[in-house]
């Protein structure tokens, strides 16, 4: 016990025994100590935490973590951690899934989440291929790019997952990578402590079936720090302009945080549940909504 | 001397286990064998337990095998990961890796004492040969070739030519390795011979693929040029080929953002007047209902595979099951009849791929093939196939006069409409999912819903009466029968002969057609028939469950049901089949007591 | 790798050698999720090679708290394991599935070339004599602990030439 009276976590009170699967060298692995770094900074006690995933490598990452995990079905972790921040909005939420997750399968719940501003951390790790199901083509894959369904080149520009949330006007979005793992951390811990809605993109090189370029090294040589270029993070048009650089840029840090960060959905929920409650019948007299008056 | 060896191999996937496995089987298809490949795998992508099992054969081969006739264990906590999917029996001979420190006399097998047991220090033979004691896969190569006769020329052959671009050292390296396994199984002679015959075929023409490749291939030649679908495994392999060939036919493929999408690009390509084709396994059938059922009611026709893993939901992604079947026929809301279609191998997933986009073409509708993981993804060696002997049937094409006031869901005696796409002039019509009148236009009314789900369903009549997408073998008139589709009428067929060569009075019904059932085929099957047994791999127990649906089963016919990634062996089978016999001999002398 | 929250300047003693240790508790527990990574991705020998570094970081870990008990008893840690990050754990992206020895060796060797550097970073800022005196002291432990994985690697016998992706599998699909 702190000086406080509050519980103080470890990082290692957040790792569950479950062995990760995860082929040795997999960015994953930072990222997930990222999340136990940034879990025990916040010092939320493990099972208040809900942790959604969809499936995908990287989608294992729940079963890894002392929190209560739902591995669910592709694409689909954005509704499922919708469901449980409005059933309890007292818990900690997280989602987390990959490229493809996130934005093939999973696009069209994205906007939808940003625009209800719920307070959930949504952590994208992003290696731009398939790799649970053994190196298709991903939304992120760069034009050209050769893979196992695209033997002739991708003839497809691919999605910039920054843009693409900046634009639906989150009011949290940065990104990531093991490349900086004291960096990462410390972005997740800030992800999860704003107020709503939250995103991070985490470039987490596959070692099994991602490009020389994209491994740890060749990142490093990409990488800027946002902080280090002297971007201000309130300003969401410089924040967009620098995103646009996305596959050629690892830009690390935080893109945007809304400085005056507005009421939550949960919040409005609560509102409105204390306003109407003054006003509601016991349950036992429901009917009488249906008496003719 | 043998006819038949069914090998089963395991290590990790770091032995190169799989990999040798195929090295074996290109083997035994240059020296005229037929053979079979299936593999296995934990849940590492990289470096988790790996077997494979390798059948080969002087006769055609119909399904994997039973017990193993030869074991290598590369390692034993690798090989007993895989339980049942490598039984080892009485008649096995066990090879294994002597650098376990295990001797032979304690070989980690319960309840089992193998045929002989040998200990062979094969990491050792590829360090000292080849340098590295990665080479074990080609070291057991060559003690296959030594013992058991397959594969002494061909098995190098076949690596030369696949690492030639790598180098002469790397080569070299694994000559040396498998030379060493073959002089090792020299010196140490089987007890008992167990070389294989020398296949008379030897020379002649030897295709080698899988189900996925199959099922692809022949969709090209059916005339699709269309394909839309996402990765799934174990089904993308098909998706996979139409990226590598289908431009080169003029057609498209795309990789959708989704399931739905894929399915959708499908439809919308077949309403644009092509064939079309999407693919995916459990998680994606059930996404794909709505789009299925669009598809119905619009009459449109499209194939769409399902390649069967374990379920429910996620399940078991790499294993096989029949558990599919509920959903590919009952899938998607409202009255629809979908025609399911099963293959039961390799070879026979070319003609049902053919007989899926025929159907799909004259009825106008989403007809599924259900495939499964074990015929998905295991390698067969064919003879050559006539694609000639096969019938290319293409929609009804309106002629001049039907495109005056054209109806596209025109009422015709045998319930099908020329059917017209974008580009033909005087075709124009509304496709919806809403109900429609004959012109197509929106109606809500109930007569006209009534008489459009009779033309929807009627039209499948002519189905019900394909006896050819029917195969019955064994005494036509015996009293004891079983029914089995998919990968387990392949162990059924063998199932088959052993009874018939014990004096069994049995009989097999294999249904490629699944759906619509067709009620008068097993009516004439069952009517000799006293005891009998449904056979699949689901835990429900499903075909037994949709055949009682459609027709009155005999009292004595049972499901024989095993949830997916429990095998079934023939020996099973044929043990189940004398169980029944014993059941009927008991009746009869029951009825042989004097009736007062 | 990085301390958080640490005053360089006004270090105690106390305080120095407790992050010494969870510095060496750290690196212990990152060889031992990497000799599990091996173990589940059935490379042995490298699994084998980590789970000596284990024992290594642990040996100096308890040779650290034998010195800290003597000169401090059991007075209460004031810093943790959050103050700390990568230091000495040899890199994530270090570790491969089918890994030789020798590759294994040379993730042991960067961490502690990682660690030297760390150390010796620090000593400018440092004021307390005594830690300096530690500090630099676990700055050379780390080139003696170099040396040492040095001498292991030089008994390895040549590496074979040949690339393991020519005799292993191919990924699994899941």
């Amino acid at each position: 016990m702190s000086a406080t009276g509050t519980c103080e976590y470890q990082p290692k009170d957040y790792k569950s025994d479950l062995k990760p699967i995860w082929c040795p060298g997999c960015g994953d692995f930072s990222v997930v100590q990222g999340i136990y770094r940034a879990l025990a900074a916040i010092g939320r006690a493990p099972h208040e935490i809900a942790f959604v995933s969809g499936i995908g490598c990287s989608s294992r990452i729940p079963g890894y973590t002392t929190a209560y995990g739902f591995n669910s079905v592709h694409g689909r972790a954005l509704p499922i951690a919708q469901g449980i921040k409005l059933a309890n909005p007292d818990l900690l939420v997280l989602a987390a899934g990959g490229d493809g997750d996130g934005f093939s399968i999973g696009g069209g719940h994205i906007a939808h989440l940003i625009r209800r501003n719920m307070d959930i951390t949504y952590i994208v790790m992003d290696n731009q291929i398939y790799g649970l199901t053994k190196g298709q083509l991903s939304p992120t894959s760069q034009k050209g790019r050769v893979t196992c369904t695209s033997r002739f080149g991708s003839l497809e520009n691919p999605v910039n997952p920054l843009l693409y949330v900046l634009a639906y006007g989150a009011g949290f979005v940065a990104q990531a990578s093991p490349t900086d793992l004291v960096g990462m951390a410390a972005t997740i811990e800030e992800a999860i402590r704003y107020p709503g809605f939250a995103f991070v993109n985490i470039q987490s090189p596959c070692v099994t079936y991602g490009e020389e370029a994209q491994q740890i090294k060749g990142l490093k040589a990409i990488s800027e720090s946002l902080a280090g270029l002297g971007h201000n993070p309130a300003d969401r048009l410089a924040a967009m302009d620098l995103a646009q650089h996305y596959g050629e840029k690892l830009h690390l840090g935080v893109f945007y945080r809304n400085p005056e960060p507005p009421p939550t959905y949960g919040d409005l929920v609560k509102e409105r549940q204390a306003l109407l409650s003054k006003d509601a019948l016991p349950k036992e007299r429901i009917l009488d909504l249906f008496i003719k008056k | 001397m043998r006819k038949d060896l069914v090998f089963g191999m395991a290590g990790s996937g770091g032995d190169g286990i799989v990999s040798a496995g195929d090295s074996l089987l290109q083997a035994a298809a240059a020296e005229g064998y037929h053979g079979v490949m299936t593999k296995s795998f934990g849940s590492q992508i990289r470096g988790g337990e790996s077997s494979c099992r390798v059948r080969i054969s002087t006769t055609p081969i119909l399904n994997p095998g039973g017990n193993l006739d030869v074991a290598v264990a590369l390692n034993w906590e690798d090989f007993l990961k895989f339980g049942a999917e490598l039984p080892v029996s009485g008649n096995t001979v066990v090879i294994y890796e002597a650098a376990t420190g295990i001797p032979e006399n304690q070989i980690p097998l319960v309840g089992v004492t193998p045929l002989q047991v040998i200990a062979v220090p094969i990491a050792a033979m590829a360090k000292e040969t080849a340098g590295t004691e990665r080479a074990k896969n080609t070291v057991v190569l060559g003690l296959i070739a030594g013992w058991f006769g397959i594969g002494a020329v061909a098995v190098m052959k076949g690596i030369r030519k696949k690492l030639a671009k790598k180098g002469e050292e790397l080569v070299e390296a694994n000559q040396r390795a498998f030379d060493a396994g073959r002089a090792f199984a020299m010196e140490h002679p089987l007890k008992a011979s167990m070389n294989v015959i020398a296949s008379e075929t030897k020379g002649a023409v030897k295709l080698i693929t899988d189900g996925n490749d199959m099922c692809a291939a022949a969709a090209i030649f059916a005339g699709c040029q269309f394909f839309g679908g996402y990765p799934i495994t174990p089904s993308t392999e098909i998706m996979q080929f139409f990226t590598d060939h289908v431009w080169k036919y003029g057609g498209a493929v795309l990789q959708a953002e989704d399931e739905i999408a894929g399915i959708g690009a499908a439809v919308g390509a077949s309403f644009a007047g092509k064939k079309s084709m999407t693919a995916t396994s459990g998680p994606g059938l059930s996404l794909k209902s709505e789009m299925m059922g669009l598809a119905s009611i619009a009459e449109l026709p499209l194939v769409i595979v399902d390649v069967q893993r374990g379920g429910p939901s996620t399940g078991l992604p790499t294993k096989t099951e029949q558990s599919d079947l509920f959903a590919a026929a009952f899938s998607a809301h409202g009255d629809v009849i979908r025609p399911v279609l099963a293959p039961t191998s390799v070879a026979d997933t070319f003609r049902i791929t053919i007989e899926a986009f025929n159907i799909a073409e004259y009825y106008q509708t989403p007809v599924i093939i259900l495939s499964d993981q074990e015929i998905a993804s295991r390698k067969e060696t064919l003879d050559p196939i006539d694609t000639t002997q096969f019938k290319i049937v293409n929609r009804l094409r309106p002629a001049g006069s039907d495109l005056q006031d054209y109806k596209r869901f025109k009422q015709t005696e045998n319930h099908i409409s020329p059917i017209s796409h974008p580009g033909m002039l005087g075709g124009t019509y509304l496709a919806s999912g809403i109900e429609h009148v004959e012109s197509g236009a929106p109606t809500n009314s109930g007569s006209v819903h009534a008489r459009m789900n009779d033309k929807r369903t009627k039209k499948f009549d002519p189905l019900k009466d394909r006896k050819d997408l029917f195969e019955v073998t064994g005494n036509p008139d015996a009293p004891i029968a079983m029914v089995a589709w998919g990968s387990v009428a392949g162990v059924c067929r063998e199932a088959l002969d052993m009874a018939l060569a014990e004096g069994l009075n049995v009989k097999l019904l294999v249904p490629y057609l699944l759906y619509p059932v067709a009620e008068g085929v097993y009516n004439d099957f069952f009517a000799s028939v006293q005891k009998g047994l449904i056979i699949d791999q689901t835990h429900l127990a499903q075909t037994f469950k949709l055949l009682r649906m459609h027709i009155d089963l005999p009292k004595g016919v049972k499901p024989l049901a095993r949830s997916g990634a429990n095998p079934f062996l023939p020996s099973d089978i044929v043990a189940a089949l004398h169980s029944l016999l014993s059941e009927l001999q008991r009746s009869h002398e029951g009825n042989l007591q004097p009736q007062e | 790798m990085a301390m958080r929250g640490i005053d360089f300047a006004k270090l105690s003693l106390m305080d120095a050698l407790d992050l010494a240790i969870l510095v060496e508790d750290e690196a212990q527990e990152r060889y031992e999720e990497f000799a599990a990574q091996m173990d589940l991705h059935r490379t042995p020998d490298a699994a084998k090679f980590f789970r000596y570094m284990v024992e290594n970081e642990a040996k100096h870990g308890r040779e650290l708290s034998a010195r800290r008990v003597q000169r401090f008893q059991d007075a209460p840690m004031a810093v943790s394991r959050t103050m700390i990050y990568d230091i000495e754990a040899p890199d994530y992206d270090a570790a491969r599935a089918f890994m030789s020895p020798r590759k294994a060796m040379e993730a042991a060797l960067a961490s502690e070339v990682k660690a030297h550097a760390f150390f010796e970073a620090a000593l400018p800022s440092l004021k307390d004599a005594e830690v300096h005196a530690l500090f630099a002291e676990l700055r050379d432990e780390e080139i003696l602990h170099q040396t040492l994985v040095k001498a292991e690697l030089a008994k390895l016998p040549p590496d074979s030439g040949l690339s393991d992706e020519d005799f292993v599998d191919e990924p699994a699909p899941q």
